[in-house]
């Protein structure tokens, strides 16, 4: 097996699974599209990058961070719903990218190209990965129960502001990472589809979290070596892939 | 002589502009239960979040050092597809199987091994409620503050409840502060009753407060008990 597509698979792996590990925590909190419209906001930055030849997800991080800072700005200003505002600022930034977005370079923005990452990309993807998924373990049941009640989190001494904004940064960074799999446009769905596929599958909490993990990975896995065998883009493969597993795995739901 | 546990002191609550809670003073020693009485609306589960740091007021609130408080809140909705099983929901808190069945005991539940295995949102309203209560009580607060904990609860199951707190928690110094609608078997074995209507109504032991003629003034008619 070559180096280039060995980097590719484990950058696949680590970023699929913490993908997977955050979406069973943003569909619990029902943020499953945040996701989605935080790939968009990233755009302006994976252009940057595409133009001057650095990561992507080096560039996505700063213009994400700067997204959420601003929504947050507008929310306490406007009081208008957070979708709406959300809205605004991802519209904006795919209108901003496609100004300066070179044309040969459009479609590894929006749907990803993990075929050319390299020895120091994975490195680093994969100790970003494994650091998110510690801290977002740390704070896994803080934030379920500051769902459940945020008063009755409040009362355990959850400092629950805190903990939503570490939340959020880790979002940041799996988005920033997820981008280079399968790009702003597809991103969305690596945090969805997996969870959504576990669960179906599980029966208790941690089924359902580890569950995502676990299919996440397998998403990336499957994808990339279809990407190898049929030489189709990486990303919507990985991406119908866990839609493949979220169909199979409704044979599996409850009633 | 018992330590007081909570002292208030001429609290006032806004929330907006409207003023919720005027000039309210009592105190709670250990061992004593509190039972605030009133109408909807009359800010009691008002007075029961700004007692616990959740609003903001003037006045004095004063809690006895390192106060453990446990909190049983009104609202607490499982969506039914939450996949949290009731045990993975005990281990929020750092609790073994020996603590979660002894909570399950407290609040009348006696099969708790494949109850655990549950998950929240399939629980019924009644079940889900006791699971809240047992879920405070699993680590011993030394004072618990239960917003109208009843509601959805039959009435062998408020009784044996209510007697489990009354009795688990009085042997081992613990106060209750309950929020209840009910004016009956609930405020007999109150120490205080506090009713409230945006301001002091009564206070003082149940026997004293619980009369055809007060309760007229607390609800705006007459109520028989």
């Amino acid at each position: 097996m070559e180096a280039q597509f060995l980097y590719s698979l484990i950058t696949g792996i680590f970023i699929g699974g913490v993908a997977g590990y955050l979406g069973s925590l943003m569909i619990t909190k029902r943020m499953a599209l945040v996701g989605d419209a935080l790939g968009h906001v990233a755009l302006p930055g994976v252009t940057l990058a595409l133009i001057y030849g650095f990561s992507v997800s080096l560039g996505a991080f700063p213009i994400l961070i700067l997204g959420i800072i601003l929504i947050w700005l507008f929310e306490m200003r406007t009081k208008l719903p957070m979708e709406a505002l959300t809205g605004i600022v991802f519209t904006a930034s795919v209108a901003i990218a496609f100004l300066f977005l070179p044309e040969e370079k459009v479609s590894t923005a929006l749907i990803g190209d993990i075929s050319q990452v390299g020895a120091w990309d994975t490195l680093i993807s994969a100790i970003l990965c494994i650091l998110a998924f510690l801290v977002l373990r740390k704070i896994f049941s803080k934030i379920i129960l500051a769902n459940l009640s945020e008063n009755l989190a409040k009362v355990e001494h959850i400092k629950v502001e805190r903990y939503n904004f570490i939340y959020l940064l880790c979002i940041a960074i799996v988005v920033a990472l997820g981008i280079k799999v399968t790009g702003s446009l597809l991103m969305g769905a690596l945090v969805i589809t997996p969870a959504a596929a576990a669960r179906n599958f599980a029966r208790s909490f941690s089924q359902y979290s580890y569950g995502a993990l676990l299919i996440g990975s397998i998403c990336c896995v499957l994808g990339i070596f279809a990407f190898k065998f049929f030489a189709l883009p990486a990303g919507p493969l990985v991406i119908l892939v866990s839609t493949l597993i979220f169909l199979i795995s409704l044979i599996f739901k409850k009633k | 002589m018992s330590e007081v546990i909570l002292k208030v002191k001429n609290l006032n609550v806004e929330l907006g502009k409207e003023k919720v809670l005027e000039d309210l003073s009592f105190d709670l020693e250990e061992k004593e239960i509190l039972v605030i009485l009133g109408p909807n609306g009359a800010g009691k589960s008002v007075l029961l979040r700004t007692l616990l740091g959740l609003h903001p007021f003037k006045g004095e609130i004063i809690w006895k050092r390192n106060v453990h408080i446990g909190y049983v809140p009104d609202d607490f909705d499982v969506p039914p597809d939450l996949p949290l099983n009731v045990k993975e929901f005990f281990y929020f808190k750092k609790t073994n199987s020996s603590q979660i069945s002894a909570a399950f005991q407290w609040v009348g539940m006696k099969n708790p091994p494949d109850f655990l295995e549950k998950r929240l949102g399939t629980l019924s309203r009644g079940q889900l409620r006791r699971t809240v209560i047992a879920w405070v009580l699993v680590d011993k607060p030394s004072i618990i503050l239960l917003d109208e904990p009843m509601v959805g609860i039959d009435i062998q199951g408020r009784e044996s409840i209510y007697n489990s707190l009354v009795r688990v928690w009085q042997k081992q110094n613990q106060a209750i502060i309950l929020v209840s609608h009910e004016i009956g078997e609930v405020v007999k074995k109150a120490d205080k009753v506090l009713a409230l209507n945006k301001k002091k109504l009564f206070y003082g032991k149940p026997e004293e407060i619980i009369t055809p003629q007060n309760l007229a003034k607390i609800y705006g008619s007459a109520i028989s008990l």
